[in-house]
């Protein structure tokens, strides 16, 4: 364990001085993400210089929410999307070899190979959006509620690396299908939602099937509606079989998995 | 004339089946799509709750607009372009168009055409199929004006989008990625160009000013005039302001591409 700590540690150490020495590209891709959340923020605020409530959430109750999916995403993005991103390629162009010939475990070794100071970077902009909103509510947060707020936002964080392992893994049996790591991006827009808003047949696939909804719908009512058992047992125990299930599917694509090296 | 005809003919056959080849690609893409008009569908529909209407427009009316922005994306917008071009430019493929007389704007123009031709009919299917259930949800303009005018839109669209694919792909003359900058004009463009949300929302100010940008032009006006969001007289004065952005944007195209070339030092072969 702590020797893993250690590997991600020195990642971490090269990430920072890999963005050090390349500064321009830093400021871009910083200015790309902050550029997305305002796309986000710019949608709430048109919606709502036209209508006062978006099934029962105030504008600011629905920013705080808009802004904790943004805080999941962003922890994903710095943490773990590049290092995966790569994954699909070089399970498809056959340089995950060199992941299998490390001394590791071979999905924390790919996982964990890259980070992304720039998104890092953006998450104190998700994490002002969180508290700009939580203020202008009128919120005082108790400090076990700030703390539920923080379990229940790593909770999402294993559920959307989850889907995304998932994602990835499917270029262990589609090899030539590009771009499947886009698909995450599309069930990240759910996340965005309040689950008041589903109803029927898409209130049973996103918010019981498909964890997107709840992963940021259960930390935003902790802040703004204080401590609710059930929502945080749920989220914790669905990051726990969604974490499960994708390390089994990638342990069954490893198996697949023939290097397309020569 | 007719030789450069036959010339380009190839270069669009050759687009056509290079597309076909990656039909796993497109029926992802397609997928997903469907997954976002469904996050439209329950967004808008929460929005909807307790308004009749919001800018003047209903529920149906705004379903649709983004029903028709998806179809028309396939039809006309720009996917992967941009990173061809840089991808072709950085290993050297471009040598070979320089020796031949071959207009590479044209060649890649052919092959975006072919593509946009495939995709757009490919997504015709799924759409058929949603139909009966989408219908309801259609409200679509019956003046025959919006057809004839929206194609023509929709025509000058696909150039600015191809125009604007082609500038950040010659931009690898001078950076060697240019990731950062495609994406970050990606978020600029789906918003002014209507993607997250139908313009004509915005304050009257704003909605004014983005006229004005050749955003605008790239998918939202075809799909507003097509929907019934735009007037006649607005149409109009929209179809000058576009055409004026195709020349302004083939011009542009013709100065990075030759500006660009002096910068070229040929790797590969």
């Amino acid at each position: 364990m702590w020797r893993y700590l250690q590997i991600w540690a020195a990642s971490a150490r090269y990430a920072v001085v890999r963005s050090m020495m390349f500064r321009f590209d830093f400021l871009m891709w910083a200015l790309v993400e902050f550029f997305w959340i305002a796309v986000n923020l710019l949608l709430i605020s048109v919606i709502y210089s036209h209508t006062d409530s978006v099934a029962g959430w105030s504008k600011y109750e629905m920013l705080l929410l808009v802004g904790t999916s943004l805080l999941i995403q962003r922890l994903l993005m710095g943490l773990f999307w590049s290092s995966l991103f790569e994954l699909g390629r070089n399970v498809r162009s056959g340089g995950f070899d060199f992941f299998l010939a490390q001394p590791g475990n071979p999905l924390f070794m790919a996982s964990t190979r890259k980070l992304d100071p720039d998104s890092l970077v953006n998450l104190c902009v998700a994490i002002g959006v969180v508290g700009y909103s939580a203020h202008q509510l009128g919120l005082h947060p108790s400090f076990a509620q700030i703390a539920l707020y923080a379990l229940l936002v790593l909770c999402g964080l294993v559920v959307h690396y989850s889907i995304l392992v998932l994602c990835v893994s499917l270029s262990f049996w589609i090899t030539n299908a590009q771009g499947v790591e886009g698909s995450y991006f599309t069930l990240a827009e759910f996340s965005r939602l309040p689950r008041e808003a589903f109803r029927g047949a898409a209130n049973v696939v996103f918010v019981w099937l498909l964890p997107t909804v709840i992963i940021t719908n259960a930390p935003a009512r902790t802040l703004l509606h204080g401590f609710a058992w059930h929502d945080a047992v749920w989220l914790v125990a669905v990051a726990a079989i969604w974490f499960v299930i994708a390390i089994w599917v990638f342990q069954r694509g490893i198996r697949r998995y023939s290097s397309a090296s020569s | 004339m007719i030789a450069a005809l036959v010339k380009y003919r190839q270069a669009f056959l050759v687009g056509m089946q290079s597309n076909l080849v990656y039909r796993w690609n497109f029926a992802l893409r397609g997928f997903f799509s469907f997954f976002h008009l469904a996050v439209v569908f329950i967004l808008w529909g929460a929005a909807y709750q307790g308004n009749g209407m919001i800018g003047g427009f209903s529920l149906d009316q705004t379903i649709t607009y983004f029903v028709a922005m998806l179809v028309l994306q396939f039809f006309i917008s720009a996917f992967n372009e941009d990173y061809q071009i840089s991808e072709e430019i950085r290993n050297g493929l471009i040598n070979q168009f320089l020796l031949k007389p071959i207009n590479y704007f044209l060649y890649r123009f052919s092959i975006f055409v072919a593509a946009r031709l495939v995709s757009g009919l490919l997504v015709l299917i799924p759409l058929v199929v949603a139909l009966p259930w989408l219908h309801a949800h259609l409200a679509l303009p019956h003046e025959l004006w919006r057809f004839g005018l929206g194609a023509v839109a929709m025509l000058l669209s696909a150039v600015i989008q191809f125009s604007i694919a082609f500038c950040f792909g010659l931009l690898t003359f001078w950076f060697l990625e240019i990731q950062s900058f495609v994406i970050l004009s990606m978020a600029v463009e789906s918003l002014l160009g209507g993607q997250v949300f139908p313009l004509d929302l915005m304050p009257p100010a704003l909605f004014r000013i983005s006229q004005f940008l050749p955003y605008f032009y790239q998918m939202y006006f075809p799909v507003a005039v097509l929907t019934g969001r735009l007037d006649f007289a607005a149409t109009c004065q929209g179809l000058l302001i576009q055409s004026a952005w195709v020349v302004v944007l083939l011009a542009f195209n013709q100065f990075l591409w030759r500006r660009g070339l002096r910068r070229h030092t040929a790797v590969g072969g």
